[in-house]
């Protein structure tokens, strides 16, 4: 280690310091944030300055606490969040198996109605979809808040993309010792994309936390809430004036869960967001 | 032996469940939609509503005095929403068919919803409300094609919140020591400029950047395009006019304020009351519910409203007192109740209307009651404001979409302030933009 760091170039020392100076201005506003949250609402009215210096309060948090459905709300985000993630899953592996390894008539034209719903925007199909929970009375059930998210052509894109890449040898060998297909992809195929469904669960139950529109629209009754509506719905009308304190220990409270599935899946999340799956 | 001791505990025991059951299965729930945030924290139990402070502690305490308190057996079961996309979801609850009983409303919405909503004649009879004490605000408010939709519960207006030391500082006060409050748009700018050159500081301080902050402008817009008599509909409501000599002035008055840098530049709502709360400008621009905010800061000693703190009406520049208002209201929209419930849900209004004046008191607004403003004038600076109710005015119902209006008005005015923007064309702009909020009508 220490040769390593007396072999360190002008360069790398620089981009070292760019990287750290990046870093901290990247993490400021969250430690701004975090700082704000244990700030006195009067306070902050006044300045939102002089995060360092007391007066110091824990009632912001007191008060989220205090609401009596805060932990069901916390509880339905996560049955939507692991639910939208595993099904999701589920489905963008087999579809994404289908479209790399089986032939079947029509499957490019399929392929590519599925890369055109990657170009239609959630804005675009709220008013049907509503409309179509609305007919068949699912509306404030989990049945609603996870169905609509689990047709993710990312997903299949993803992992269409990844099983194309495994050597298909490695699966003919199987199949010449008569292995199904499904038993090939169950035993050989699923095991080797782990690093993909990795990043693919990690990015989908980001993704499903933090939703606010589609609950807000399909959970209506507060048992329902998602821990994102229900936080919101706890703001008075002038949060952003009287109650910043408040507002930013929702968003740290909002936060928590997730930056601990981040501290667990921390490489695959960065790999996700370089652009590929981890090999 | 033990089985015989234990069948009359055991059937006692049965007795008090099924009495449980049937006391349970007698009440009556209705579901009660609104924004104005929770706050159990601090409210959770409370059954205190004169010690209820801000919009969220009165209705809280409101709906926890009528749970324990109401001789029907009724409980009312909140449904809190965020107020910023409230309309989102009451339009989507309406499509599904998933109605509340009762549901909070802004008037200037009705026109939007009337046939959504009850036509509440009839039920204010019958629940005891008297229409004939609504304020005259409140009773244009709710009245769409003459007859009334809603129960007003307050009127909210535009106001100018003053800094007394800088005025004093900048010699803009009168005898008895308040500030002098301007008259024409010349001595607005003189006042303007007098406090520049006395204190440095900027004369008015008024939010114009976040997106909640546009509401700001296009209140102020339609108080100075009123004050002239005028109309952004002048011929009818198909098609705006934004070119129009009123609307012109009205967004030239911006343009003045902004060219003499008079008025402060890329604040949010945030930074404007911070700033008049640390003396960055002389008069805050916002509305009749921050009074109580500023009362209590002004009597902090050293800060910077120690000197004084008083409010006044939306200034009339031109020819007559206008001002914007609007109102919130309780509706009942048509299928959320059974004959049952919304029996409940007229006696939960009713209780509401007895308690108008505690959401005056606490929750910073003019209650929507005539009877109920001599009390009201007596509270700390509300005779400034009291008279609102008769003057001030709103967009007629026949205007849909009315907060995009205001809201698109808004930006254009913050265009004018903080990107130098002339008044002709932010009206420009604002004629264009009108065509599509405007389709499909």
């Amino acid at each position: 280690m220490s040769t390593y760091r007396q072999g360190r170039s002008l360069g790398d020392r620089l981009l070292l310091v760019a990287v750290v100076a990046l870093a901290v201005i990247w993490i400021a506003p969250i430690v701004w944030v975090v700082g704000l949250s244990f700030k006195p609402n009067d306070v902050l009215m006044r300045t939102t300055g002089g995060i360092l210096f007391p007066p110091f309060t824990t009632k912001n948090y007191a008060d989220i606490l205090a609401a009596s459905q805060v932990f069901a709300w916390m509880l339905n985000s996560t049955i939507v969040a692991v639910g939208q993630t595993v099904l999701t899953l589920i489905i963008a592996s087999l579809a994404g198996y289908g479209f790399a390894r089986t032939n079947f008539p029509g499957r490019s034209a399929l392929f590519v109605v599925v890369l055109a719903a990657l170009a239609v925007p959630e804005q675009a199909i709220i008013v049907p979809l509503h409309t179509m929970f609305a007919a068949v009375d699912l509306h404030n059930t989990f049945v609603a808040l996870i169905a609509p998210r689990l047709a993710f052509p990312f997903g299949v894109l993803l992992m269409t993309q990844y099983f194309r890449a495994i050597p298909p040898e490695i699966e003919e060998a199987a199949l010449l010792d008569r292995a199904s297909r499904l038993k090939v992809f169950w035993r050989i195929v699923l095991p080797l994309s782990i690093p993909a469904q990795a990043t693919l669960g990690t990015y989908t139950f980001l993704h499903a936390w933090n939703e606010y529109f589609w609950p807000l629209v399909s959970a209506t009754k507060p048992a329902m809430y998602t821990l994102t509506v229900g936080l919101a719905s706890m703001q008075t009308n002038f949060a952003q004036t009287e109650g910043i304190g408040f507002l930013m220990a929702q968003a740290v409270f909002a936060g928590l869960p997730v930056l601990i599935l981040y501290l667990f899946f921390q490489r695959h999340i960065v790999s996700a967001v370089a652009g590929g799956p981890v090999k | 032996m033990l089985r015989r001791a234990l069948m009359p505990l055991a059937g006692a025991a049965l007795g008090a469940l099924f009495a449980t059951q049937a006391m349970a299965q007698a009440k009556t729930e209705i579901t009660f939609a609104r924004f104005f945030g929770a706050c159990e924290g601090d409210y959770g139990t409370s059954q205190e509503v004169e010690k209820a402070r801000g919009e969220c502690g009165v209705m809280t305490t409101l709906v926890n005095l009528f749970n324990a308190t109401n001789k029907d057996n009724i409980v009312v079961k909140p449904q809190i929403i965020e107020w910023g996309p409230y309309y989102q979801q009451l339009n989507a609850r309406i499509a599904a068919k998933d109605i509340p009983a009762v549901a909070v409303m802004h008037t200037s919405q009705i026109g939007d919803y009337v046939r959504y909503v009850e036509d509440l004649d009839g039920a204010f009879k019958e629940a005891g409300i008297d229409a004939g004490d609504f304020t005259p605000n409140a009773r244009t408010g709710v009245t769409v094609g003459g007859k009334i939709y809603a129960m007003p519960w307050d009127t909210h207006s535009w106001l100018w919140h003053f800094n007394v030391g800088l005025f004093k500082q900048a010699g803009l006060v009168d005898a008895n020591g308040q500030p002098l409050v301007p008259k024409t748009v010349d001595e607005m700018l003189a006042h303007a400029k007098q406090m520049k050159e006395k204190t440095g500081k900027p004369y008015i301080i008024q939010a114009t950047s976040g997106a909640g902050d546009f509401a700001n402008g296009g209140r102020g817009f339609y108080s100075w395009l009123y004050d002239q008599g005028g109309s952004i509909f002048p011929n009818g409501f198909d098609k705006a006019d934004f070119k129009t000599p009123e609307a012109l002035n009205a967004f030239g008055v911006f343009e003045k304020l902004a060219k003499g840098d008079y008025i402060t530049k890329g604040l949010d709502g945030s930074g404007g009351i911070g700033g008049f709360l640390n003396g960055i400008g002389a008069v805050y621009i916002t509305g009749t519910w921050r009074i109580d905010d500023f009362l209590a800061a002004s009597a902090k000693p050293g800060g910077a409203l120690s000197e004084g703190y008083t409010t006044r009406v939306f200034p009339n520049l031109f020819k007559q007192q206008a001002v914007w208002t609007d109102n919130h209201s309780w509706v009942l929209p048509k299928g959320g109740t059974t004959p049952a419930t919304r029996k409940a849900a007229l006696t939960f209004m009713k209780f509401l209307w007895d308690h108008n004046f505690d959401w005056a008191r606490g929750g910073g607004h003019l209650p929507a009651r005539q009877s109920l403003m001599a009390d009201y004038a007596k509270l700390p600076q509300r005779q400034f404001v009291v008279d609102i109710p008769s003057f001030g005015k709103a967009l007629p119902h026949d205007v849909r979409r009315q907060f995009g209006f205001q809201n698109m008005i808004g930006e254009e005015v913050s265009n004018i302030i903080n990107a130098g923007k002339t008044a002709a064309a932010a009206a420009d702009a604002a004629q264009e933009r009108s065509v599509a909020l405007l389709r499909g009508r």
